[in-house]
């Protein structure tokens, strides 16, 4: 009996448009890269009202043991040991730009008397507005409001 | 004469292109992080060496325990009354001062709740336009 050679399926697998995909997974990348200046990892209060923080506002903040970082927004962030340094940078920065956004990245547990002593050097700083970072609540959770 | 020509090929090299950006997107993975960039405005008032004096029936006290327990005028409060104890008296006095004194002790987290609800008046209809969250210093220097 005279069998027909089968034919062979080709063992390639097809890559064409891999460089589509991998291009596509750049450009996300690309757009939403965001250079952290300050890695503290701190548990952010949570709030229904959350607005966009300005790019390259100065950054303090506070962990949930009372360590102070501070950052102008452009370079990373350094250790401070008390709220008269974080007076003194806030003055050195407001004196550079008089109308520097200031956020305060504070973890939600701390005692509220560090975060007054920080909010009230940033008074005398004459810093303008400062910006409290948060996590997104849902309204479900926050009391049917 | 036989003139041997070489042919030079006409493709563009690709085969090494999946690697450079393979190489891409593990850089931009390992050093991209998704930044929490929101938070709430909190305006700081100019430093006055003689702010307005405000009579204290004038105001409206909200004190936060440590705990998360709540006072407004001296009487206890849940969050969910706040807006509606505050109704009346901004209705009758739109830019009635209304003031968080968090205790020192009390946590961070939960003045953020308290200013997050005041400012959230606005969309049930009940604009608070006038929070102030004075400092322990200026309570010490001011308040009488």
């Amino acid at each position: 009996m005279h069998l027909k050679a089968r034919k062979q399926a080709a063992a390639v697998i097809p890559t064409a448009s891999m460089a589509d995909i991998v291009f596509l997974l750049i450009i996300f990348f690309v757009l939403t890269f965001n250079v952290e200046v300050d890695k503290t990892r701190v548990s952010l209060p949570r709030s229904v009202l959350r607005t966009e923080v300005p790019k390259k506002a100065a950054i303090v903040s506070i962990t949930e043991v009372g360590q102070m970082r501070v950052s102008d927004g452009e370079s990373s962030s350094t250790a401070v040991s008390s709220t008269e340094d974080v007076l003194s940078f806030a003055t050195g920065v407001i004196a550079g730009n008089p109308e520097k956004e200031f956020v305060l990245k504070a973890d939600a547990t701390v005692p509220y008397k560090t975060v007054d002593r920080v909010i009230d050097v940033l008074k005398q700083a004459r810093v303008p507005v400062v910006y409290l970072l948060s996590d997104q609540e849902t309204v479900d959770t926050a009391g049917g409001n | 004469m036989k003139i041997n020509r070489r042919i030079i090929s006409d493709a563009i090299p690709t085969s090494s292109m999946a690697d450079i950006t393979f190489l891409l997107i593990i850089f931009f993975m390992v050093t991209s992080t998704f930044a929490a960039t929101r938070g709430l405005d909190f305006s700081l008032p100019k430093e006055d060496k003689n702010p307005p004096m405000i009579e204290k029936e004038e105001s409206v006290l909200i004190t936060i325990y440590r705990g998360g327990g709540l006072e407004i005028d001296g009487k206890s409060i849940q969050p969910e009354q706040i807006l509606d104890y505050l109704k009346p008296k901004l209705e009758r006095n739109p830019n009635k001062p209304v003031i968080i004194r968090p205790d020192p002790e009390a946590a961070y987290g939960d003045m953020v709740k308290i200013y997050d609800l005041l400012r959230r008046g606005k969309q049930n209809g009940l604009e608070v336009r006038n929070i102030s969250i004075p400092t322990q210093r200026e309570i010490d220097q001011f308040w009488y």
